[in-house]
C-alpha cells in the first residue's frame, strides 16, 4: 500500500466535493485569519505603547498627584502635590538630577481669540518644561524663567488649539483669552502626532506655572512633577527615595494608600506590555476557541460524509484497502482541510492586516509567531478531530457497505 | 483454484441462529467459467461474500489458490482480495467524481507496490472492454453498460486469479447485458477464471458450468452442454444505434 497515494485519494475527494470542503474549511479559515489579525494588531499596539513610553523618556521620573499603580493619568483636582514638594525633591536628589519640572493642568478651559471660542487644555509649567518633555516651540519662544518670575501673561499654543482659534494663521504676537484673562501668544509648539487611542496633545495652551496657579486656576497644588536624572541608572533608586520623601512629607505610613504615584519609563513599559499582552492573549484565545469550534464543525461534516460514503468505503475495502488505508485516507482529508484552511486563513489575515495598515493607518507588526501557531494549531485540530471520523470509516465492514 | 469444503455460515441474531449456508462444497479449477445460481434467500449472496473473502464462513474450509482463508486476518484478507479477486457488482460501484481511468486505477493504490506502468495498464484494461475512447469520462457521462465495462476493466487491472461477478447484468438492458456477457466469454477464452452469481437462468447458460444453490446447499452442479454465445445473440438483436 502506498500511503502517499492513499492520502492523495482523500485529497482528491476534497477537490471533487468543493462545497462540502469549503464548509469544512470555513471555521479554520476564519479562526486563523482572526488569529493573524489579532496578533499583528496586538503586537503593533504593544510596539506603539513602548515607543510612546520611551518617548516619555527613560531618564524621567514622574510624580503624579493621586494614588494608583502603574501608568495612571495625572488626576487634576487632587490637592495633595505642592510646589514645596517639588523643591524638597530637588533638594534631596540634586546633584543626580538635572531638571525638576512642576506642572498644573486643567482640561476643557474656555479659550477665545477675537470672536472665535473653543475649549482647550491649559498647562501651567516651569520654564524647564520645554526641555524636560522635550517639547520646544517651533515658532516664537517658550515659557522662560523671566516669565515665571514676573508672572507674565504669556502663552505658547499647541498646533491644534492654534488651528481651532486662528485657522492656518500664525498665532504668535496675537492675544487670546483664557478663562476671560488676556494672554499674549509668544510661541507655537511643535506638532505632536495624535496617538492611536485618539489622544490629541496639540489642543493646549502652555503658560507660566506662577501665572497659572495664581491667576487662572486659583490653586496651590500641582498635577504632576517631572524629574530628569542625569544617569539612567540612578532612576530606580531615585524613584524610591522620592516615594519615601513624599510619604514623610504627606504623613503616609504604608499600607495606607498613597496620595501620589511615582512612575518611571521602565515601570510603565512593564505595565503596558502586561496589559496589551494580556489583551492580545485573551483575543488570541478567543480566535483559538473559534478554531476549535471550526474543528468540531469539520468533524461533524466528516462524520456525516462517512455515512454518505459508506458505499465508497465498502468498495475500497473490497478492492483491497485495509482498515488502515481507509483510516489514513480520512485522516488525510481532515488534515488537508485544516492545513489548507490555515494557509488560506493566514493569507486572508495577512491581507486584512495590510489593508488595516494601509487604509486605516492601524499600527501593525507582522511576526512569524501567528503563522507558526496557525500551522501547528491547524495540524493539531485536523489530527485530533479527524481521528473519530477516520476510525468510524475504517470500522465499516465491506459487506454492509456494499450491500444495496 | 477455489476449493470449498463444507462451508457453513450461521448468523447469530437475537432469535434462533439462522443457518444460511449448510455445508457447501465444490472446486473451481483455473480457467473455468462457472455460474452460481439460486433464487433469493438461498444463500447466494452469502456465498458470494465468502468467495470474495468479504466475509468469513462459520464452518468448513475455503482455500483460494492454496491459501487457507480461515487462517487470515482482516489485513491479509484485504491483500488477498486485492491480489486474487476482481470484483464486478450489480450496482457497478464506480467513484462518481472520478474518470474511467481513475476508477480503473483504484485497486493499484492498495497493491503492495504501485506499478510504474499503471497508466498503460489502465489503458490496456479499458481497451479490453472496448472503452479506450472513454478513458476521461466520469460515470455520469457513461451508459449503464459502459459503466459496467469500466468496472470489469477495474477488475482486470491487477490480473486476478478469478473474476467474481455478482448479478453483473442485473441493472442493464438486454443489449448491454449481452455485451457484458460477451466480454466475460472473451476473457474466459483467454484463460480467465470467472464466477458469476445470478438468479437468471438465461445469464447462467452463458457459463460452462452451473452450480445451483437451494436452502444453503448445493442442489445441482452440472456442465452446460451447449453454452449460449453472447456474441451471436448480440448479432441476432434487431439493429439499433449502439450507445
Amino acid at each position: 500500500m502506498s500511503l502517499p497515494r492513499v492520502a492523495a485519494e482523500g485529497i482528491r475527494a476534497l477537490a471533487a466535493h468543493k462545497l462540502r470542503t469549503f464548509f469544512m474549511m470555513a471555521g479554520t479559515i476564519v479562526g486563523i485569519a482572526a488569529l493573524v489579525v489579532i496578533m499583528a494588531v496586538g503586537k503593533g499596539a504593544e510596539q506603539e505603547v513602548l515607543k510612546r513610553v520611551n518617548s516619555f523618556g527613560t531618564h524621567l521620573i514622574k510624580i503624579n498627584a493621586g494614588g494608583g499603580k502603574g501608568y495612571t493619568k495625572p488626576q487634576a483636582g487632587i490637592a495633595t502635590l505642592k510646589p514645596e514638594d517639588a523643591e524638597a525633591i530637588r533638594a534631596a536628589i540634586s546633584p543626580r538630577c538635572d531638571l525638576v519640572v512642576s506642572v498644573a493642568q486643567k482640561h476643557n478651559i474656555p479659550i477665545k481669540a477675537g470672536d472665535r471660542q473653543t475649549q482647550g487644555d491649559v498647562f501651567a509649567v516651569d520654564s524647564d518644561w520645554h526641555e524636560a518633555m522635550p517639547w520646544p516651540a517651533k515658532e516664537g519662544e517658550g515659557v522662560t524663567a523671566e516669565d515665571m518670575a514676573t508672572m507674565a501673561h504669556v502663552a505658547v499654543l499647541g498646533t491644534g488649539l492654534s488651528k481651532a482659534l486662528l485657522g492656518d494663521e500664525s498665532p504668535v504676537g496675537g492675544d487670546i483669552q483664557i478663562n476671560n484673562i488676556r494672554f499674549h501668544v509668544k510661541g507655537l509648539l511643535e506638532h505632536h502626532d495624535v496617538s492611536p487611542g485618539g489622544d490629541d496633545e496639540n489642543n493646549r495652551a502652555v503658560i507660566p506655572l506662577t501665572t497659572g496657579l495664581r491667576r487662572v486656576f486659583n490653586q496651590t497644588y500641582l498635577t504632576y512633577i517631572r524629574v530628569r536624572m542625569k544617569d539612567v541608572r540612578d532612576v530606580p533608586a531615585a524613584a524610591e527615595e522620592i516615594r519615601q520623601l513624599l510619604h514623610e512629607r504627606h504623613h503616609i505610613t504604608p499600607p495606607e494608600q498613597d496620595d501620589f504615584s511615582v512612575v518611571t519609563a521602565g515601570e510603565v513599559a512593564e505595565a503596558a506590555r502586561g496589559i496589551s499582552g494580556t489583551l492580545t492573549a485573551l483575543l488570541a484565545a478567543l480566535a483559538g476557541l473559534g478554531l476549535l469550534v471550526g474543528g468540531i464543525v469539520m468533524m461533524n461534516i466528516l462524520l456525516v460524509s462517512v455515512t454518505a460514503r459508506t458505499k465508497e468505503i465498502g468498495l475500497r475495502r473490497a478492492l483491497g484497502a485495509t482498515r488502515r488505508a481507509i483510516f489514513v485516507q480520512f485522516l488525510a482529508e481532515s488534515i488537508a482541510v485544516t492545513v489548507v484552511g490555515a494557509a488560506l486563513g493566514a493569507a486572508i489575515g495577512w491581507g486584512v492586516v495590510e489593508a488595516l495598515h494601509r487604509f486605516a493607518s492601524v499600527r501593525v507588526l507582522v511576526s512569524w509567531e501567528p503563522f507558526a501557531l496557525a500551522g501547528t494549531f491547524a495540524l493539531g485540530v485536523g489530527l485530533v478531530f479527524g481521528v473519530q471520523p477516520a476510525r468510524r470509516a475504517a470500522r465499516l465492514s465491506p459487506i454492509d457497505a456494499i450491500r444495496k | 483454484m477455489i476449493e470449498l469444503e463444507g462451508i457453513a455460515k450461521t448468523y447469530a441474531g437475537t432469535g434462533p441462529a439462522a443457518a444460511v449456508l449448510k455445508g457447501v462444497s465444490f472446486v473451481i479449477r483455473p480457467g473455468e467459467y462457472v455460474a452460481v445460481m439460486g433464487a433469493s434467500g438461498t444463500g447466494k449472496s452469502t456465498l458470494m461474500n465468502v468467495l470474495g473473502c468479504l466475509d468469513k464462513p462459520t464452518g468448513g474450509r475455503y482455500r483460494l489458490d492454496g491459501a487457507d482463508t480461515g487462517a487470515l486476518d482482516d489485513d491479509a484478507l484485504a491483500h488477498l482480495r486485492n491480489r486474487k479477486i476482481g470484483f464486478v457488482f450489480q450496482q457497478f460501484h464506480l467513484l462518481e467524481r472520478a474518470s474511467a481511468t481513475q476508477n480503473v486505477l483504484l485497486p493499484l493504490i492498495y497493491a503492495a507496490e504501485y506499478p510504474e506502468d499503471a497508466k498503460d495498464r489502465a489503458r490496456r484494461a479499458l481497451e479490453a472492454v472496448g472503452l479506450a475512447d472513454r478513458a476521461d469520462y466520469t460515470p455520469s457521462k457513461l451508459s449503464g453498460g459502459q459503466q459496467q465495462r469500466v468496472a470489469i476493466a477495474r477488475a482486470l487491472i491487477l490480473d486476478p486469479a478469478i473474476i467474481l461477478a455478482d448479478e453483473p447484468t442485473g441493472n442493464l438492458d438486454r443489449r448491454s447485458g449481452l455485451e457484458v456477457l460477451a466480454i466475460f466469454q472473451r476473457l474466459h477464452r483467454q484463460g480467465r477464471t470467472i464466477v458469476i452469481v445470478t438468479h437468471d437462468a438465461a445469464v447462467a447458460e452463458h457459463a460452462q458450468r452451473v452450480i445451483v444453490l437451494k436452502e444453503g446447499a448445493v442442489a445441482e452442479d452440472r456442465a452446460v452442454a451447449q453454452s449460449r454465445d453472447a456474441e451471436a445473440e448480440l448479432a441476432a438483436l434487431p439493429k439499433e444505434a449502439s450507445p
